[in-house]
Formats: structure tokens, sequence, C-alpha cells
């Protein structure tokens, strides 16, 4: 069947979560909540809040994130600057929007698409409000990395990145305004090559990438050999063919220049159409995931990747990751 | 949520998306396969003051709502007279006029006179006109006709060429399109039964199977990479296109196939992409070549290992089984409108 389509469905029902019972206590008032009986700590309130609404004109509580206070109030009530969630930290309340673009923070891995190229440095989409730096001088030149940048680098600008090109980085630093510069001085770091990128909503808010342990991980596939999988914290993901570092050479000088020769290199190695199947799975797996509101993270993608194999073995196999397959996936992560 | 929605991707990635759908079997980067559609939810009759209205909404959150109203007009008169028969008009044939149908396209985002909803509009237009069918129905009598005025608004960021959505959206909307009964003579000042129970459909049907007899054209976007051919391809596939065409195909009364009715050709994204470098050609990579062997390098090289943008149009062959695909019988063109027949209101 060329075509599935499907009737509307009403919209679903909120999840249950361990927060119901806290909502009866709500007084009868929607503007009061009982602040005291929110869990301290990560977990957040069930009920939305809007713009403008006060949250708690109790004078204990301290302003957080997404919150201000309004200069014809009392001078204790907390107005709220997001639609979002409550979360309270100790004697700290914050709103945690629904939704929101990805905010860098230092040392958050990144995945970027160059998006203009300058002077000395270029301008890099990382899905933030404003586009990040990434320096000339904040890239490892190829040749050795205590190497110094020279007028020929700055006039090689596009032979490094050009525009389109995507590379993995690390949040360096961040500028008054927001806005992030980063760096791409290590071996791990860099253009991506031989792939299939892909974004989904990144930290800010709802279902997707979050922070994790290690956002760089390779998975062994069921017939396509390794596959690397890098979910930047921005929401951007990179699914790749595994390459094994050509570890020949001996002495540091010689491991660093073969490290750089393929690293401004944009042409794909060889990749077998299991891996490119594999890949594919992979990518369906995380659209999965992101739908069915389901974090992204390496535990729930590898639980994905499994489940989508055993469903293969029992129902038939099934290329495409939508619909009813989908949804089963994410009751197969959900579950077990 | 991509804020800058007109940066081309990497070489890298486009050379790994043309290959891999230049393989046999097609390598879908969703996995798909190459006639498969992405699954579409739709609904009929959502707008109660609407002559017509139809959403359809795809798995990626792209939703398009089409509603048509239809409003009675008095037919251009020539030269002060009413319009009489023209020369070789046979007596009885009910002949309309283009200017009836009316449709406009809504893409936020974008100006009402860009060039992308003017030729979406125009495309649908003309596959919708080409039989001549649909204008002759429009006809009331000899002073009175029905103008339809058909509006499709997008609701969301075109996330891919949204031309398909549109047009199966249309496609629904003009089938469960209904036109108040007249009860005055055909040339009379018309007056219409207030009852909408009573009222007909636009595209009649068969009164005891509530089926359609004849349907409104669909247009698929069908392109090709390679020697292969996709339908519904998404914007990346789209990014990678060797040749993207619209093919208009509707039911044929006579034989119950289909036919097509319009093509038009839809220019690539592909063909602004710029090649990539070659290991061998890139200075930072370890190569280095003068300009001559990175020129020989290149074109002996023909896209096969870094992504070059396609040159040239689409050869007659592939177009015809492009064509083929969507009209035989058992074809891809059959199947959707099998698919569509379901939706129920």
């Amino acid at each position: 069947m060329a075509i599935t389509i499907l009737a509307p469905a009403p919209a679903e029902a909120p999840r249950r979560t361990y927060h119901e019972t806290d909502l009866d206590t709500y007084g009868e008032d929607e503007d009061e909540m009982e602040i005291d009986d929110l869990p301290s700590g990560h977990r957040r309130s069930t009920q939305v809040i809007t713009p403008g609404q006060i949250v708690t004109d109790d004078p204990q509580w301290m302003r957080g994130h997404g919150t201000f206070a309004a200069s014809d109030d009392a001078s204790s009530a907390i107005r709220s600057t997001l639609a979002g969630t409550l979360q309270k930290t100790n004697k700290l309340l914050s709103v945690v929007p629904l939704r929101a673009r990805y905010t860098p923070e230092i040392g958050d891995l990144v995945i970027g698409r160059i998006v203009e190229v300058q002077s000395r440095r270029w301008k890099v989409d990382v899905a933030a409000p404003l586009l990040a730096n990434l320096l000339l001088s904040s890239i490892n030149l190829p040749g050795g990395a205590l190497r110094r940048r020279t007028s020929v680098d700055e006039l090689n600008i596009r032979s490094f990145f050009g525009e389109g090109e995507l590379l993995v980085a690390e949040v360096q630093s961040l500028f008054q305004d927001g806005s992030a510069s980063l760096h791409t001085r290590s071996l791990k770091y860099g253009k991506l090559r031989n792939g299939h990128f892909m974004a989904v909503s990144g930290m800010g808010g709802g279902a997707g990438v979050v922070r994790s342990k290690r956002q760089i991980f390779t998975l062994q596939t069921a017939r396509g050999g390794e596959v690397d999988v890098i979910l930047g914290v921005n929401g951007y993901i990179w699914i790749a063919k595994h390459v094994e570092e050509k570890r020949e050479e001996v002495g540091l000088n010689r491991l660093e220049e073969t490290a750089s020769q393929s690293m401004y290199s944009s042409q794909n190695d060889e990749i077998s159409s299991e891996t490119r199947r594999e890949i594919a799975r992979l990518a369906g797996c995380i659209r999965v995931l992101a739908e069915g509101s389901v974090k992204v993270e390496e535990d729930n993608l590898r639980r994905a990747y499994e489940a989508s194999l055993e469903l293969d073995e029992i129902e038939g196999e099934v290329r495409y990751l939508g619909g009813e397959r989908g949804r089963n996936i994410v009751d197969m992560v959900l579950g077990g | 949520m991509a804020p800058y929605t007109n940066i081309p991707l990497s070489p890298a990635e486009l050379s790994y998306l043309h290959t891999s759908l230049a393989q046999d079997p097609p390598i879908r980067p969703d996995g798909r396969s190459p006639t498969q559609f992405r699954p579409l939810v739709a609904e009929t009759d959502i707008l109660p003051s609407a002559n017509g209205s139809a959403r359809i909404c795809f798995a990626d959150g792209t939703e398009a709502v089409v509603g048509v109203k239809a409003e009675v007009e008095r037919t251009g008169r020539k030269g002060g007279l009413v319009r009489g028969k023209e020369d070789g008009e046979v007596e009885g044939e009910e002949r309309g006029e283009d200017g009836w149908l009316d449709v406009s396209i809504e893409i936020p985002g974008t100006r009402d006179d860009d060039a992308l909803p003017v030729f979406l509009a125009a495309m649908l237009t003309e596959a919708l006109l080409a039989d001549g069918e649909l204008k002759g129905r429009l006809v009331i009598g000899r002073v009175w006709h029905w103008r339809l005025f058909v509006d499709i608004l997008l609701l969301s960021q075109p996330l891919s060429y949204p031309l398909p959505l549109l047009s199966l959206t249309t496609h629904l909307a003009l089938l469960s399109t209904r036109l108040p009964a007249l009860i005055s003579q055909k040339d009379e000042d018309p007056l219409f039964n207030d009852d909408w129970e009573a009222s007909t459909h636009l595209f009649p049907r068969q009164p005891t199977t509530n089926e359609p007899e004849t349907k409104p054209p669909i247009t698929l976007l069908v392109m090709t990479v390679g020697t292969n051919i996709l339908f519904d391809p998404s914007s990346d596939e789209i990014a990678v296109a060797d040749a993207i065409v619209a093919i208009s195909a509707t039911e044929d009364s006579k034989d119950g196939g289909l036919k097509m009715v319009a093509l038009r050709t839809v220019d690539p994204p592909s063909r602004l992409t710029s090649a990539g470098v070659p290991t061998q050609a890139n200075t930072t990579a370890g190569g280095g070549l003068s300009a001559e062997e990175t020129l020989k390098l290149r074109e002996k090289d023909a896209g096969a290992t870094v992504w070059r943008p396609p040159r040239g149009g689409v050869s007659r062959t592939v177009l015809g089984r492009m064509i083929k695909k969507v009209v035989e019988k058992g074809g891809v063109g059959e199947e959707v409108l099998e698919g569509l027949r379901g939706v129920k209101s």
C-alpha cells in the first residue's frame, strides 16, 4: 500500500504522573498553588503557568529564572514571564518553559552548521537564538596543534569550513548577549562526514536531546558494523559510519598529522548499503522517540534500536518506523 | 525550528544522501520504499460555513486546510448582450470559463505575490481545468453561473515542497463540495432550495453507493535520483534530486483508468549547491593539485566520490517511466485515489 490515511484522533489525555495526587491539594482559585507541597529538586509540577500570572506572593520564596517582580505588585509577589511549569529548588522558584530554543552553556557538546564565513571567524547555527562564533584561532590547524595561525590560513578559511558544512564542537565561552563561542581543539571534534544529519529539539524544554554522561557513542548494529551517534545538546544529531582511526603511525607529531589530514576532508569513505540501512533505522528510532515525547539519550536509543530489531523478527520487517510500529517501539522503550 | 532555512546541506551530507538514494533498491533516510507516502491524517467537511472543506496533516506536523466557497455570478456580457451561442457551439453543450475557478494559496512566511504560492496555485488551477469538466459544471444557465473560490491555507511552515499536501487536500475539499439545489428554471434569476440536505455534490455521486462518479485530479510530486524514481520526497531528498516533476492525473471517464492532465517540472534546489572537494585536491586535507589536474579530477569523477550538483535535464525514458508509474493500472495514482476514497468527514 503506497499511502496510509488515518482518521484524526482526539487529543491524547495527559500522562498520569506521581504528582497527580498533589494536584488535588491545589486551591479552588487557579492562581494559587500549594508550592509547599511541590517536591524540591528538578521534579516539576504538572500545572502550566502562563506569562504574567502571579506564582506566589509569599515572601519566603526567591525569584529564579523565568520570573519577575512587577512594580505595582506587592514587593513579595512573583510573576512568571514564560508559559511553563514551576520548578522549586529549595527556596528558589523558577519557571521552566514548555518549549524553548537551546540556550548555550559552557562545556556543551553541540553540532552546528556554518552559516557565514567572515574574515577570521565562522558564524555557526547551533539552534540557539543567536548564531555562535567559531574563531579561526580555536580550531585545530593541520600540521601540528602548536602551529601559529598565519595570514595564509586566513585567506584559506573556506578550505577548513565552507557555508553549509557541519561540525561538532564544544561551547568554549559565552558572550554578554548569550551567544556562544565554540572550539574544536580536540581530535574528537571537527568536520562531520560519512553520515546523516537530523534535528530534534534540544535542551530547553520538551522531549529531545538532554545533557547526559555521554553525547558521543558507538553502536554495534546487527548487520551494518559499527555506527557512531553524536547527540548534540542543541538537538542536532549526527549518525555516521564508525571509522577506525589509523594507529600505525607512532610518534606524537606524526599522529597529529594523520589525524589532521582527514579532519577537513569533505569526501565520504566507502559506506556499504547495509551500514546505510542501519543508519536509516537509527534515524527512524530517533524520530520515533522524539515524536513519542521520549528523551533522546544513549540508553533510550539503544533500547529503541533493540526493540525495532525485535519487532522485525516477530512481526516481519518494516523499514519505515512510523505509525503503529513507532508506537510499539516507544511502548517497548518505556516499558523495558 | 530551523532559523536559517536557506543554508545548503554540506557536500558530505549531499553525497551520502545521493549515493543512498541512487542504490538499488534506494535507501531513503526514513526507510520508506520508493512509492511509499508518509502516513497522513485527513478529514473532510470541517468548516460549516464553506461549501466544501478538508484538512490534511502529515506526521512531520505540516498541515493544510482548504475551504471551497461558491458564489452566484452573472455571466459576462459581450457587446451589451447576454452571451449567446458562439460559432460551432452545439446546442445543449455547457461550457464554462477558466476564470470561474479562483485558487489562492497562503503559506506562512511568504507574501501573496511570492513566486512559490503563485506557481503552486497556477499548477493546481491548470490541473483542475485541464479536462474542462469542472468549469462546465459551474454553468447554471445562460445568464448565471457559479464562481468557485478555493482557498488553500498551509498552517505550518513548508518543511518540504508543499504541493502534494495542498493538492490532496484540495482534492478532498472539492469532493465534499456541495452546491444548493436549483428550484427555478435554468435561465431565470436563480432561486435555490435552502434545505442543505437537498443540495447536490459538485462532483455528482451515484445515488445507491454514494460514491463519486468523477473525481478532481490529484497532483503528485515525483523525483529521480540516478535511475530511481521516488514519490512523496521529503526535504532532505529534494535537496539531492536530479529532477523533480509534478504530475497531475485524473480518472479517465472512458476506461476507468488514469490519465495525465498536466505536467510541470520543478527546479531542484540541488542545482544551487556547490560541489565537494575531493581529498586529493584539498590543501587542508593533505592534498593539493594544480587547477588543471583538479578540473580533470572533477570531470572524471562525475559525482562518484564527492558531491557534484546535477547537470542537464531529465531524459525522455525516465520521464516516460515516471508518468507510467503514476497512471498505470495498479500504479501509485490509483492507490492514492483508493486511499483518499476512505476518508470520512
